[in-house]
């Protein structure tokens, strides 16, 4: 079984990367730099550059085609909506929400003529909204009801599409947070702690295996989203 | 004293000329901004080439955020969305990407600008026979306090259905 997973370098990717490894799939980690993570087939990838799109798509063929796809990369800034710079914006929508859908295109094809295959696409809790995250909260919402829609379309071909919304979880992405901030955030979360790469792979391994689960949200954020999320 | 506020309706979704209608009876009772969004028509995946995702879905956004940006300040701001693709519907991965997108930036809008006394609410449209007197609730006296909500006006067609 050959995996896809873009954004395989960064801290959530290298997770899913090790776990799918683990699962016994062939890992295609593509992202921008190399993954370490061990016994995975390397692919530069920029998700929002079609030509780059393409090339990773035809490797996964050489290898015998995409089985599961999960789309992982993803870029924040955040700015209020009064900041936000149209320029930004468009960029966010290109690597998290255009690009993934541009690949889904791509391997889907594959996946319809062999009859099966599965889509995990990383969301983000910020799609029931953030403060100061228009930008990334607008794409991530889009790739939620992408994800609806394409399970729609596509459940007759074998093809399962979900979504897994990860809420707070440490990585290189999220150490720079100033400390009183990082201490409210975890005083929000029901569980008590912040959210691993482990926490956000153990959803996407389940949805990847999942025949009869399609169209839906795993939300993996601790609990955070059914409480008050800005409790202190 | 009674003052005349605006109402300003952007966007050209297919929606907007049912907006118009509807508000000529409203009387808003602060300043109201009516958001239409352009949605993309049905296609199916296969067609979703690089050039249509980026003008129907890319600068379909694009145009949203011109139009909200445009609309600040202001009291009250509301989306007025097409109820299929909100809620899912087979060949429409590009409109169920655009009106979800949208229904995700209104729900972070609705958080951001609390402070600043705006509401941010969004209509899912189905049949636009309610339309005219939950746009007056909306803007009217009684909206002052209703914000973040998402109200389905589908006469119950999607009863039954995981709401996104």
């Amino acid at each position: 079984m050959i995996a896809l997973v873009t954004g395989g370098a960064g801290g959530i990717g290298r997770g899913i990367c090790a776990r799918l490894v683990a699962d016994g799939y062939t890992v295609i980690a593509a992202d921008l730099s190399r993954s370490d993570v061990r016994d995975t087939e390397p692919q530069v990838l920029d998700v929002a550059d079609p030509d780059s799109r393409r090339a990773a798509v035809a490797r996964a063929d050489e290898l015998g085609g995409v089985d599961l796809l999960v789309n992982c990369a993803g870029a924040l800034q955040d700015a209020r909506i009064t900041k936000l710079e149209p320029a930004v914006f468009r960029r966010l929508m290109e690597i998290n929400l255009l690009g993934p859908l541009a690949l889904t295109r791509l391997v889907a094809v594959g996946m319809a003529a062999r009859g099966r295959g599965s889509i995990v696409n990383i969301a983000s809790r910020a799609w029931l909204g953030t403060f100061g995250s228009t930008a990334y909260s607008t794409a991530k919402g889009g790739l939620v009801g992408a994800t609806r829609s394409l399970a729609l379309e596509l459940g007759r071909c074998g093809i399962t599409v979900n979504a897994v919304a990860p809420g707070f979880v440490d990585t290189p992405m999220t150490e720079g947070l100033p400390a009183e901030i990082r201490r409210r955030t975890l005083a929000a979360i029901p569980v008590g702690r912040a959210g691993t790469p482990e926490d956000v792979a153990d959803a996407v391994a389940f949805l990847a295996g999942a025949g009869y689960v399609t169209g839906q949200v795993l939300v993996a954020c601790g609990g955070r989203s059914i409480g008050d999320p800005y409790a202190v | 004293m009674t003052t005349s506020v605006a109402i300003s309706v952007r966007g050209d979704g297919a929606l907007a000329d049912a907006v118009r209608s509807a508000l000529l009876m409203t009387v808003p009772a602060d300043t109201a901004a009516v958001i239409v969004p352009r949605v993309p028509e049905p296609a199916p995946l296969a067609e979703l080439t690089d050039e249509h995702l980026a003008a129907e879905v890319g600068d379909a956004l694009d145009a949203v955020l011109a139009d909200v940006q445009a609309a600040l300040p202001v009291a009250r701001l509301v989306f007025v969305l097409p109820a299929d693709p909100v809620m899912g519907i087979s060949g429409g991965a590009a409109a169920s990407a655009v009106t979800n997108a949208v229904l995700s930036m209104a729900r972070t809008l609705a958080i951001e600008l609390a402070r600043d006394g705006t509401s941010v609410n969004v209509l899912a449209v189905g049949s636009t026979t309610a339309l005219q007197a939950q746009l007056a609730a909306l803007l009217g006296e009684g909206g002052r306090d209703i914000t973040g909500q998402e109200v389905y006006l589908t006469g119950g067609t999607d009863l039954g259905r995981v709401h996104p």
